[in-house]
């Protein structure tokens, strides 16, 4: 049972660092589009901590979960570095530091589960 | 879609968008000495670019597309030459109102996210990778 959900949680992570990812290439991409305002990910949280209440989609016309997670930085105090004339407030610099997080957790995560297959694998040989 | 393949769309979307604009500057300070046909015409007019948002139906990504081309309404530079075939009666050529510096500076913030886009473009790659050689050595 327990390897079971060790990978679930590893499976988890993964695709919050993938979608991590895609906010980051839509925050980069729109570095010059005017009044684009920075993007980010809620902290991974593995689902039984958060205890966090969404809004379920009941009708097809709702908005799918795309955006759910993300709140603007502008929204948590003092996490803005710098917003341009046209409103832009995406930093390439600070960008790049997530970017680089981003890259270092997927790479343990990536080893981690390479790391417990192996077990796995070994307990099957005997 | 998946989230890494959504990163490269968007990526690549930005690179689009980047390279547009390189293309308008370029537009820009080839025609920096452009004077209109006639005598007293209107030279050429600096062009501007702006970027915005769209959800890319195919593949339910939001996506960076050249929203408008525009042109920039300040007034165009007035030298006096009487011997410019583009001449009015004073003698006075209307030049093109553009302005070099801000033309390079331009490129070179194009020229600055262009890198950028690419390097999470790469990195996105990189993750991928990263998931496919799990496969690799644990036959």
């Amino acid at each position: 049972m327990e390897p079971v959900y060790l990978f679930g949680l590893i499976n988890q992570q993964r695709s919050w660092l993938s979608t991590r990812q895609e906010v980051i290439a839509r925050n980069v991409a729109n570095a010059n589009t005017p009044g684009f305002k920075t993007l980010d990910l809620k902290p991974f949280v593995s689902a039984p901590e958060s205890g966090e209440l969404g809004m379920v989609a009941t009708g097809a016309l709702h908005l799918s979960s795309a955006t759910e997670g993300e709140l603007s930085v502008n929204q948590m105090s003092g996490e803005a570095w710098e917003t341009t004339q046209s409103g832009n407030s995406v930093s390439l610099e600070s960008e790049m530091i997530k970017a680089g997080d981003v890259r270092t957790a997927y790479s343990l995560n990536a080893s981690i589960m390479k790391a417990f297959h192996g077990m796995w694998i070994s307990s099957l040989k005997g | 879609m998946d989230a890494l393949s959504a990163a490269l769309r968007i990526a690549g979307s930005g690179l689009e968008a980047q390279s547009a604009r390189l293309r308008v500057v370029s537009e820009n300070i080839a025609n920096a000495q452009s004077t209109g046909k006639a005598a007293g015409s209107d030279p050429y007019q600096r062009k501007t670019i702006s970027f915005g948002n769209e959800l890319e139906r195919t593949s339910g990504v939001r996506v960076v597309k050249v929203s408008s081309i525009g042109v920039d309404a300040t007034p165009f530079n007035i030298e006096r030459d009487p011997g410019n075939p583009a001449a009015d009666a004073n003698g006075d050529v209307k030049l093109p109102n553009v302005n070099l510096l801000v033309e390079l500076a331009d490129m070179r913030e194009a020229n600055r996210a262009y890198e950028a886009d690419l390097q999470v473009m790469k990195q996105s790659r990189d993750l991928m990778n990263m998931t496919i050689d799990l496969l690799k050595g644990t036959s």
